[in-house]
């Protein structure tokens, strides 16, 4: 099998099973309990924090798990329920939908820009928004900046304007993050991009900032996220992180993979007539795992399934694939063109991949592609 | 664990998308065709085209194009197998139904957007019509 869709879940790494399969009957006991099995639990859970706190810049106080990227999203849009938001056209579905849903007028207004796209592989300009967000307007004591600590201490010390969180599942482990560099009040992360289990993630949330949980009725986070702690995951999560940091994955990322995609990329243009990039290759504009390309005429979900029956896996934009009717909101959001985000497959690559799956892709697309544009009822 | 099927789609229709039955492969003018109906839109995701040719009322022989998934692609090949040598009454009355019951049923939510091409031959059928009138 040749794996191209790294972006959707990467394979669980051997060294994360091991953690895990270790922690099952080592770390099972509960981690709120004060006894030693559930201290020994609770010390595993904050060496993960610790370990994603170092490669993101940030205190580990100020990392919360939770069950995934779409928990997190959901926590940051549900703190500024009533509030104005403003995202990227973008993002992810639980930022869209949920601020949708949620968003309002009150001040002060929550900007949610994600780093680094899914599906096309864009690096959105997270510095521009965060410069934008001093010049909102500071309103004095809304409703938010009055909760206050049992003892009677202000919950939000760091009182502004405007906040901006940022989803950065893509960009853990791809490029280098600074959450602090970047001004970020809240990143969104999720262990199964880099390795680790599905059903885990994390959101940092700045010392000060404005917070309101989403599972209430628990102790666990310091009462910022309810719920018995998912020790066996969270153990995957940091095993994942391990690697990361010990490898350096982003150097790899830069150095090996980017010369796969861009490989890949400039044989699709040469060898497949009707095909076009939807992804900007300029280093700094895309992460380098991520290809987004369209084939004129032939539609994606049927070239997915035919790739896919020569055991060549990837992803599409298109709406059938996602048992939608609108195609991907990314795709045409970049091109305004529903063909082109129809006829769109996306090729994530991994630390696994070689230069032979390039060639297995390029031994098989084109015939596939050629195939679908002659029984096409467009005409090329 | 459970062992289900590893395909998102029944053996039939995975058959039908792999191998087409009756496509038209590259210029429409290779089929000599007695009439055409097409229906669907690309900006939709699917689109479907169907030549017939007509012989003492009966639908002699036919060909098909699609801009489509999967489903698509094998509910209009199959459509083709059905259709095929059916009198022109008879091809009117084809219904989305039974293309799927010939596919051995395709997931809920294919069946209105991938089911067309029954529209596309009923277009072709009157067009035929009102050119023999």
């Amino acid at each position: 099998m040749t794996y191209l869709d790294y972006a959707a879940t990467v394979p669980v790494l051997p060294e994360v099973i091991e953690a895990m399969r270790k922690a099952e009957t080592e770390f099972f006991a509960n981690a709120s309990a004060l006894h030693t099995p559930g201290h020994l639990a609770m010390n595993q859970i904050e060496h993960t924090r610790e370990l994603l706190a170092k490669l993101i810049g940030a205190e580990p106080e100020e990392i919360i798990f939770t069950s995934g990227a779409s928990e997190s999203n959901n926590t940051v849009i549900r703190t500024f329920e009533g509030h104005e938001i403003e995202t990227s056209p973008l993002e992810h579905h639980s930022i869209i939908e949920a601020a949708r849903i949620l968003g309002g007028k009150k001040k002060p207004k929550l900007y949610s820009y994600m780093l680094t796209n899914n599906e096309i592989g864009e690096i959105l300009d997270v510095e521009s928004v965060v410069k934008k967000t001093k010049t909102d307007k500071f309103v004095d004591w809304p409703a938010m900046f009055n909760q206050k600590t049992e003892w009677g201490k202000l919950i939000v010390t760091d009182q502004r304007g405007a906040y901006v969180h940022s989803d950065l599942t893509q960009a853990l482990g791809k490029i280098p993050l600074d959450v602090k560099k970047l001004g970020l009040d809240y990143a969104t992360f999720s262990a199964h991009k880099i390795g680790g289990p599905i059903g885990v993630g994390a959101l940092y949330v700045k010392k000060g900032v404005p917070f309101s949980p989403l599972i209430i009725g628990g102790n666990q986070e310091n009462k910022r996220r309810g719920g018995t702690y998912n020790t066996v995951g969270i153990v995957g999560f940091g095993a994942a992180l391990e690697k990361v940091i010990k490898d350096k994955s982003w150097e790899k990322y830069d150095k090996e993979v980017r010369v796969l995609r861009d490989t890949l990329a400039k044989r699709i243009l040469k060898e497949i007539p009707g095909s076009s990039i939807n992804t900007d290759l300029t280093p700094g504009k895309s992460l380098p795992n991520i290809l987004n390309a369209s084939f004129k005429a032939a539609e994606g979900e049927s070239i997915q399934l035919y790739l896919d029956a020569e055991g060549i896996i990837v992803s599409t934009g298109s709406a059938c694939a996602a048992g939608d009717i609108k195609p991907s909101h990314v795709l045409m959001a970049k091109t305004g063109d529903a063909e082109v985000a129809h006829s769109s497959i996306r090729f994530s690559f991994g630390l696994e991949n070689t230069m032979e799956d390039v060639e297995r892709v390029m031994k098989v697309l084109p015939g596939v592609i050629k195939r679908l544009q002659s029984i096409s009822t467009i005409s090329m | 664990m459970q062992e289900g099927q590893d395909w998102v789609y029944s053996d039939v229709v995975k058959d039908h998308f792999l191998h087409p039955r009756n496509y038209l492969m590259g210029d429409e003018s290779k089929f000599p065709y007695d009439a055409m109906g097409i229906v669907g839109n690309p900006i939709c995701g699917d689109q479907m085209k169907m030549f017939i040719q007509v012989k003492d009322n009966k639908i002699v022989d036919l060909r098909w194009k699609t801009y489509g998934c999967a489903s698509a692609i094998a509910s209009t090949s199959a459509l083709s197998e059905i259709a095929k040598g059916k009198t022109l009454e008879d091809a009117l009355k084809i219904s989305a139904k039974d293309i799927d019951d010939y596919l051995g049923n395709l997931p809920k939510h294919k069946f209105h957007c991938s089911i067309l091409g029954h529209d596309a031959l009923k277009a072709a059928i009157e067009e035929y019509k009102s050119k023999n009138k």
